[in-house]
């Protein structure tokens, strides 16, 4: 028998009893919905967490540090070569050590200076970190220019006038909202980086010139971005250099080169325990927002099931309706399946047949079932979203604006749909059997 | 050889603790085109043999072979196979599906078999067409009277051009004008592809269709008879003689034998 032919009879069966295959529908449709609609609380409870954390820290990255006493003498150092190590390992995208300056630099533009810290990071991983500008741009590729600066947001208004008593803009908005303007803008005004010296140094020490790529936007996830001024870590190494030249510091030549502080950034935040443990295995401590993650995630990990499992519960019903339905339709049918039998049906057919209409039955409750959660998925945003988090205070979730209560990804969709229509065909095995068990001389009876 | 062989068949009922013999040692043979009446009266065990012979049943003890094949060995798959590629069944209550129209109750055998639709549905209309139902084709069957359906019934069972069809009191349902119709146009359609037709009945004169004539009393083979066009009515005063040659059968299938 063909494929078409059998689907086709399935539908017409269905359609005969059109009432009582609606009735099952909406029975798995409940189910259905219950699921998809309980999952998505729980995605939605999830989403809010991790969008939380991420506003706490960067989920995906992972910070390394190198106090150099706690480990072993033997350990490697954190150095440009274990840094490319690192970078080969799977899941990592960008790799950069976060050095400090130490030495008394100074910022000037014109009479104004800028005494605040000056970190060293590679500019290249900057855009994979997920740093952005408000102004200018980041740098792309590694040739840029040297001593080329990116200003944290706030870093301009730490420009001051050391000869004058009250020589600093304060960051306080005056009547109408608008901050002042910071003496010096360092996308227009000229910078020159100098090197301090001793006082009783008769040396004379060069200003370097500077220019600032661009300002960076405020994001309290990342390693300081307001008040910091950034430089690419060639360009610090650099300037130490010049700056143990003029002061008269040799460098020990038995203490390695080693960074204190290198961040690591994976492409998942899943990712994140792996990568950790990669690095810890070459004898570094590691610290990220997983360990906070992971507990939150447990949690609402189990939230989810335990939601899923409500509406588990009302589709375990729907497909007791199924199992009904069907051997109710088998129990009235039994003679025109003895006649299907007698003029020629396979049994393998009579089967698939039965089962088909199970499963369809299935998958029509699941279509219209995650239709239906849809639906009730936007409603449950729009209330939460407009009254104030009042569906939202319910669950017990600080939703933040925008935070969305209920959230349908597409594998959610199309897992509902396939799982209702899997319970639908497991529904039909039974009264498929006993379809099958009929036997042809059921035809040949009278009623 | 025979097209079928029952060989010393027994079907035994068990009732609670009560066994009931249905069939009683019968042995039958039936050729290739042979049209062939099974008579008994009600209990005679005709309706068993008949389901015994169509792989409907398996009987208790016996074999029965159909172009060579013992039925009574094959397992419930391999009978529905078996069913499919040789039997043809007429039913006494027509059996048709209620939703279906003629023409898709006709081709279902067809649809079993994986035949297009196409060619199925063209297949149907010319048994229907031969049954001369070319304008009820589109009906369903309960816009269809008796006869109607039992045309549409043997439309059916003939369209995949079985081995053998089975026919099981074929015109019980029927009025007598109505059953001379069904009964024609069966026999004219059997001797038409040349194929096996056995018949169930309790009723001698449908038996005067036949090639032959079977009468079973109370599960035991009483007379086998070449049909002589002339049954006495009292069944139970056939003499038990070997079969006498006769010519072949009643006029009004010989007439439609050149079509």
């Amino acid at each position: 028998m063909k494929l078409i032919d059998m689907i086709l009879m399935s539908l017409s069966n269905l359609w005969k009893r059109k009432v009582r295959t609606m009735l099952t529908v909406i029975g798995v449709i409940i189910g259905t919905c219950a699921i998809v609609v309980m999952v998505s609380l729980g995605l939605g409870i999830k989403q809010s967490m991790d969008d939380m954390l991420a506003g706490i820290g960067d989920l995906t990255v992972i910070n390394v540090n190198n106090y150099g006493t706690n480990q072993g003498t033997d350990s490697d150092p954190l150095d440009d070569a274990m840094l490319e190590k690192f970078a080969q390992l799977e899941h990592v995208v960008a790799v950069t050590p976060i050095q400090y300056s130490y030495g008394n630099f100074k910022i000037t533009s014109g009479k104004y200076q800028y005494n605040g810290q000056i970190t060293g990071v590679n500019f290249s991983t900057l855009e994979a970190l997920g740093y952005q500008v408000t102004e200018g741009a980041l740098p792309s590729g590694t040739d840029t220019a040297s001593y080329s600066l990116l200003f944290g947001s706030t870093a301009a208004y730490d420009f001051y006038n050391p000869k004058k008593r009250n020589g600093y803009i304060s960051m306080i908005p005056d009547a109408n909202g608008n901050l002042p303007d910071p003496y010096v803008n360092p996308m227009k005004d000229k910078l020159e980086i100098e090197i301090s010296i001793p006082e009783d140094s008769n040396k004379k020490v060069k200003p370097i010139k500077a220019t600032c790529l661009g300002i960076l936007a405020e994001d309290w996830s990342k390693n300081p971005s307001a008040y910091g001024v950034f430089m690419d870590i060639k360009d610090l190494k650099a300037l130490q250099k010049e700056y143990n030249k003029a002061n008269n510091i040799k460098d020990d030549p038995t203490k390695k080169e080693s960074y204190e502080q290198v961040v690591v950034k994976t492409d998942d935040m899943t990712a994140v325990a792996a990568v950790e443990e990669a690095i810890q295995s070459y004898g570094f401590n590691t610290n990220s927002m997983e360990s906070v993650r992971k507990p939150l995630e447990e949690q609402s990990r189990t939230m989810q099931i335990f939601l899923g499992g409500i509406g588990g519960v009302s589709l375990l019903v729907a497909a007791f309706g199924i199992i009904n339905t069907m051997t109710m339709s088998i129990y009235e049918r039994t003679k025109e399946i003895g006649v299907m039998k007698v003029i020629g049906c396979r049994i393998g057919n009579i089967r698939t047949m039965f089962l088909m209409e199970a499963a369809a039955i299935g998958f029509m409750g699941g279509v219209i079932g995650v239709l239906l959660s849809e639906g009730v998925s936007y409603a449950a945003n729009t209330l939460s979203a407009g009254g104030g988090g009042g569906l939202g205070s319910i669950f017990g979730m600080g939703m933040g604006a925008g935070g969305q209560l209920s959230i349908i990804p597409p594998w959610l969709i199309l897992g509902a749909i396939l799982f209702a229509t899997l319970i639908g065909l497991i529904a039909g095995i039974y009264p498929a059997n006993r379809a099958v068990r009929i036997s042809a001389l059921s035809a040949i009876h009278q009623e | 050889m025979s097209l079928v062989e029952v060989k010393n068949v027994r079907k035994i009922y068990r009732v609670g603790k009560e066994k009931i013999v249905a069939l009683n040692h019968v042995t039958l043979n039936i050729e290739q085109g042979e049209i062939c009446c099974i008579l008994g009266t009600s209990g005679s065990g005709k309706s068993t043999l008949l389901n015994v012979m169509a792989g409907l049943e398996r009987p208790t003890k016996g074999d029965i072979f159909i172009g060579g094949i013992n039925i009574a060995k094959l397992s419930e798959k391999q009978l529905a196979l078996f069913r499919q590629k040789n039997v043809g069944f007429v039913f006494q209550s027509y059996n048709l599906m209620p939703t279906q129209t003629a023409i898709e109750n006709v081709a279902m055998p067809l649809m079993f078999r994986g035949i297009s639709k196409k060619i199925r549905t063209k297949e149907a209309v010319k048994m229907l067409k031969a049954v001369q139902l070319q304008k009820r084709m589109h009906h369903k069957p309960t816009q269809m009277s008796g006869g109607q359906q039992q045309r549409v019934g043997i439309a059916r069972a003939f369209v995949a051009k079985p081995k053998i069809v089975f026919a099981d009191e074929p015109t019980g349902n029927l009025d007598t004008h109505t059953t001379k119709d069904v009964m024609e146009i069966m026999v004219k359609m059997a001797r038409q592809y040349h194929e096996t037709l056995i018949i169930v009945t309790h009723d001698p004169e449908i038996a005067e269709y036949a090639d032959r004539i079977v009468t079973l009393i109370d599960g035991d083979v009483r007379s086998d008879q070449k049909n002589v066009s002339l049954i006495p009515k009292d069944e139970e005063e056939i003499p038990q003689s070997p079969p006498q040659p006769s010519e072949m059968p009643t006029p009004e299938a010989g007439g439609n034998e050149h079509e």
